[in-house]
């Protein structure tokens, strides 16, 4: 027995699609009402999945229940009185008016020995409406925007009166204003009508703002599924897609947000040949440094670093060992030796154009003992950039730095020196 | 013949010969003319929106190719003197034929599933084989060489009750059914995929479509030869006029169609005065009709 919260049941999928974009056993529920994003690199299997729920295809092995009946004994009327499909677009070269497309949308309603009765009509009419396009009623549709065009094949979809709504990267080749405009207007059916919605998502990010839940497909499979938190994870996206990627809350939305940035191949990452560097920054000077010499292969540890500075964001997201300090607080006697005690574990210590106040200037004195000591310390100097803000002590000790100290002009030339 | 001697024909107080003209010549071949435009022209709606392409036409699985093939054995094997059945009957077998063979390697070649594609070149590939089995047939005949370049070409100078009465009931069921089938067509035109979103059995209605076309096409060749353009012109003229909604599409390109090839009958028959020979009504259809398909090309818009 389905329960009855259930709204598509998959169970034991597979198909095998000449070898690309094959699903192999996959099993889940979509529950009623919910925004689920499907996610997955290209070949993954996620559009094969969507055909095989919208019964376009039928799955070599297991079944599809929708609102459990078997997806497999319904006839195709059925199936599209209760599920609307967004494809992927297609071009055409008729010209029907935007009225007559979504009039199409009543097709599974009407008997063929019947015409469109004004229910049918203001159905069609309604579904304009909701989508925004009812001023487009007469135009032709191959003149419409790509934008416009997704909006006349959502009202369509609508027009069907589906309980599902199962949509094909319907932002595909739309400008990024088009692509949230679609997706609003997606969630507000959901939200507002209690529409399933089931979306194929190229863009992580969409995936994450708009869905309630996300199933991650890899090579035929379910690589993830559940909450975005647990699925938007940078180890699961490192295992699905190959990249390395920075996983954020936006700061206005609260969203997740999935930045990747460049892994290192193996080329690179033989640079720094494992060698222990120590870098010694603050106020996000540090962020990019500790990313690149962690792509160039050296063992990173940073410090010391106040919670809440992007570059102690930037350490703990990488896994970086640092000192930290409490917020906004000057160094402790404690996390100032801890630090000390990792430039003497180090090969190399790096000193970034950080900012000087009475709060931090212990990392710079770190740094002065570093250099006495006999450490290898490359430190990073702009011209003309103020740095100190601790009325001149911080600009002896830099003074001092810079005549002692390999001095580098920039983070490329100072991996260079670093690797001694 | 005045309008005078038509009108007491009609009225059956005018010259007996005269209403033997009218009545048992003229009436049947209007008819058949008009019954021949009509499923000629539903055919290629129906073949446009089936391969969703306005260049189709009704021929294009082979129905012409085939049909020739079965005229031409029925003239080499001179059993069109015994009856006059036999080359219209060994045409429309020779025509529903060749759209079977199309259709069933089309259907292997898909593993069950028929892609247009598959059976848009399966037609042209079967089509040629029976053109050169028709010319090789041509080349052998000698002196049935004329006769049968003259039914090619098409005409309705075979035309009588009796014809009418057999093309009849095919052709007008045939149709009707078709214009059943237009909400199918005109999800079609969006794409195979998406009309079965729309809840159309599409892998049925294919199988539906191309019978009906193939039955309707196949009996118009038979009785009138290959009649070229009408099945390609007709529905752009009126989807020009219409839109490209198959709602009022088919009727209206059956009525225009039906109207077109009686005229194109009547510059056929007066073409070279009364001398008694006439043009086959094709080479009318395709003098008209070529120019107007090449026009649409120029033109290069959407349709």
């Amino acid at each position: 027995m389905v329960s009855p919260n259930v709204s598509i049941k998959i169970q034991g999928v597979a198909f095998d699609y000449e070898g690309v974009d094959a699903l192999s056993s996959v099993t889940f529920d979509i529950e009623r009402g919910r925004f689920t994003g499907i996610i997955g690199p290209n070949g993954s299997g996620k559009t094969t999945l969507l055909k095989c729920i919208a019964g376009v295809l039928a799955p070599e092995k297991g079944s599809v229940l929708i609102e459990g009946v078997d997806v497999k004994g319904m006839q195709r009327r059925e199936i599209a009185r209760t599920v609307g499909v967004v494809p992927q677009s297609a071009p055409m070269d008729f010209s029907f008016t935007v009225r007559d497309v979504v009039m199409m949308g009543r097709t599974p309603h009407i008997d063929r020995f019947s015409t469109e009765s004004k229910e049918d009509a203001a159905i069609a009419e309604q579904a304009m409406a909701d989508t925004g396009v009812a001023n487009l009623a007469e135009r032709t549709f191959d003149g419409l925007s790509g934008g416009e065009m997704q909006r006349v094949v959502i009202a369509r979809a609508l027009a069907q009166r589906p309980r599902i709504l199962l949509l094909d990267e319907p932002t595909l080749h739309l400008d990024i204003s088009a692509q949230y405009q679609i997706l609003e207007l997606v969630r507000r059916l959901n939200k507002g009508r209690g529409i399933t919605v089931v979306a194929v998502l190229h863009d992580l990010n969409l995936a994450s703002q708009y869905s309630d839940g996300i199933v991650l497909m890899s090579g035929g499979r379910v690589a993830a599924i559940g909450r975005t938190e647990d699925v938007l994870t940078p180890a699961n996206v490192r295992e699905s897609y190959g990249i390395e990627v920075l996983i954020e809350r936006h700061p206005i939305t609260g969203k997740l947000q999935v930045v990747p940035y460049q892994s290192a191949d193996r080329e690179t990452a033989r640079a720094g040949s494992g060698r222990r560097v120590h870098v010694i920054c603050g106020g996000g000077s540090g962020a990019h440094a500790i990313r690149l010499l962690r792509e160039r292969g050296f063992l990173v540890s940073a410090g010391v670093l106040n919670i809440l500075d992007t570059d102690h964001d930037c350490a703990s997201m990488l896994g970086v060992p640092m000192v930290s300090e409490a917020p906004f607080s000057p160094i402790s006697d404690e996390a100032h030796r801890e630090n000390l005690r990792l430039i003497a574990s180090s090969d190399a210590v790096l000193v970034t154009d950080f900012p000087v106040g009475p709060g931090n200037l212990r990392n710079l004195e770190a740094a002065d003992a570093a250099v006495i000591a006999g450490s290898s310390v490359v430190l990073i100097s702009e011209e003309g950039a103020k740095r100190d803000f601790t009325g001149g002590r911080a600009g002896e000790l830099l003074a001092r730095l810079k005549a002692k100290a390999k001095v580098a002009r920039s983070l490329d030339e100072a991996v260079e020196l670093l690797r001694g | 013949m005045s309008f005078r001697d038509f009108f007491d024909a009609l009225l059956g107080t005018g010259q007996s010969d005269y209403m033997g003209i009218i009545i048992d010549v003229r009436f049947p071949r209007i008819l058949l003319a008009a019954l021949v435009g009509c499923a000629l022209a539903v055919s290629g709606c129906t073949m446009q929106a089936l391969f969703r392409n306005p260049l189709a036409d009704p021929y294009l699985l082979g129905i012409s190719s085939g049909a020739a093939v079965g005229a031409s054995a029925s003239m080499l094997l001179h059993l069109n003197g015994i009856e006059t059945y036999i080359l219209p009957l060994f045409a429309f077998l020779g025509g529903a034929g060749a759209v079977f063979a199309v259709y069933l390697i089309a259907k292997g070649a898909g593993r069950g599933r028929i892609k247009t594609e598959t059976l848009l070149l399966s037609g042209i590939a079967v089509g040629s084989l029976l053109g050169a089995l028709t010319s090789l047939m041509m080349y052998v005949s000698g002196m049935q060489f004329r006769s049968l370049f003259f039914w090619l070409l098409g005409g309705f100078s075979g035309a009588g009750w009796d014809t009418v009465a057999v093309a009849c009931l095919p052709i007008l069921a045939g149709v009707v059914l078709l214009i059943l089938f237009a909400r199918d067509m005109n999800a079609f035109l969006l794409g195979e995929e998406p009309a079965m979103h729309l809840g159309i059995d599409v892998e049925t209605v294919k199988k539906v479509l191309v019978c009906l076309v193939a039955l309707i096409t196949g009996v118009a060749v038979a009785f009138s030869g290959i009649i070229g353009f009408v099945g390609l012109v007709i529905p752009h003229a009126v989807r020009l006029m219409l839109g490209p909604d198959h709602r009022t599409l088919l009727p209206a390109s059956c009525l225009v169609g039906g109207s077109f090839l009686i005229w194109a009958d009547v510059v056929a028959r007066s073409a070279l005065g009364s001398g008694g020979t006439e043009v086959p009504v094709g080479i009318v259809t395709a003098l008209c009709g070529a120019p107007f398909f090449l026009y649409l090309l120029a033109r290069g818009r959407k349709w």
